[in-house]
């Protein structure tokens, strides 16, 4: 459809890498890890991603809102992530 | 994972530093293992995708009384060969006729039946696609190399919601004479999504 179509040839069980980079597979992996520990179901998570996304201008690559949900996510949990 | 030790010259953006300062952090307190978060990737990367969804499909074009349970409870119908969890728990198969076209999109961010389709590619939560598919879907059908004649009725699902969706595409002429393998091997993650007809 557009230039931002992943290559569809390198070879995966599922069809498609789904992941461009190591930091991405590692934000959806917390999230998923995280939603089961504290034992919720990914509406939660849903919630904020779809604001994120909305906040975020529509430029923004998929998962750095990914990230920014997370983020939400863990200080409206009361979780506040230092800053690097 | 492995850390890189200082092999990778190239600086970490600061996205990839949060995302290590989010796992030290929920590592730290207890709540997760990197091995749990290790495992839950390797899943999604390997063993959850589109393969799935057309094993259900090829199943509903050979069994027409597994059809009918599909269409009738998705995740139940799904279920029965194994697949379940976590973006599948109220699956709705939409059914593709000689009259009827069905294409998903999720307009505010990347709602997806995971069981069946795996994560979902990268145009389908871009904002063009988001935004353009309830804009003017043949338009962008017409992009993916699918013309769907002014004949035929379009119907553009918003999976934004608590439902995901799957498409069940026409099945071939010839379905008698393949087996459920062969024809799983026809059905692509585009005819599942409805941007292939």
């Amino acid at each position: 459809m557009s230039a931002d179509q992943p290559p569809e040839d390198i070879p995966r069980r599922n069809g498609e890498l789904v992941f461009d980079a190591p930091w991405e597979s590692r934000a959806f992996g917390l999230a998923a890890a995280y939603l089961e520990a504290s034992g919720r179901d990914w509406t939660t998570f849903r919630t904020q991603l779809m604001a994120a996304i909305a906040d975020l201008p529509d430029t923004t690559p998929y998962y750095e809102a990914w990230v920014v949900a997370l983020d939400r996510l863990l200080v409206a949990d009361g979780l506040a992530v230092p800053s690097s | 994972m492995s850390d890189s030790h200082g092999h990778h010259p190239k600086p970490k953006t600061p996205t990839e530093q949060r995302v290590e300062a989010i796992e030290a952090l929920l590592v730290e307190r207890g709540l997760i293992t990197s091995d749990v978060v290790d495992a839950i990737v390797e899943t999604y990367e390997r063993d959850v995708g589109p393969m799935n969804g057309a094993r259900v499909v090829a199943r509903a074009w050979v069994d027409p009384e597994y059809r009918a349970r599909l269409l009738d409870d998705g995740t139940t119908a799904v279920g029965e060969l194994g697949f379940g969890g976590a973006e599948g728990e109220h699956l709705v198969v939409l059914e593709n006729t000689e009259d009827v076209h069905n294409v998903v999109v999720c307009t505010l961010c990347s709602c997806y039946p995971w069981p069946v389709l795996g994560l979902p590619p990268q145009w389908y939560k871009s904002s063009a696609y988001r935004s353009r598919m309830v804009r003017e879907p043949r338009a962008v059908l017409d992009e993916f190399g699918t013309s769907v004649s002014d004949d035929i009725e379009l119907r553009v699902w918003d999976s934004s919601a608590e439902v995901r969706y799957m498409v069940l595409p026409l099945a071939p002429d010839d379905v008698s004479g393949r087996s459920e393998d062969e024809l799983a091997g026809l059905v692509t993650r585009d005819h599942m999504i409805g941007v292939v007809r």
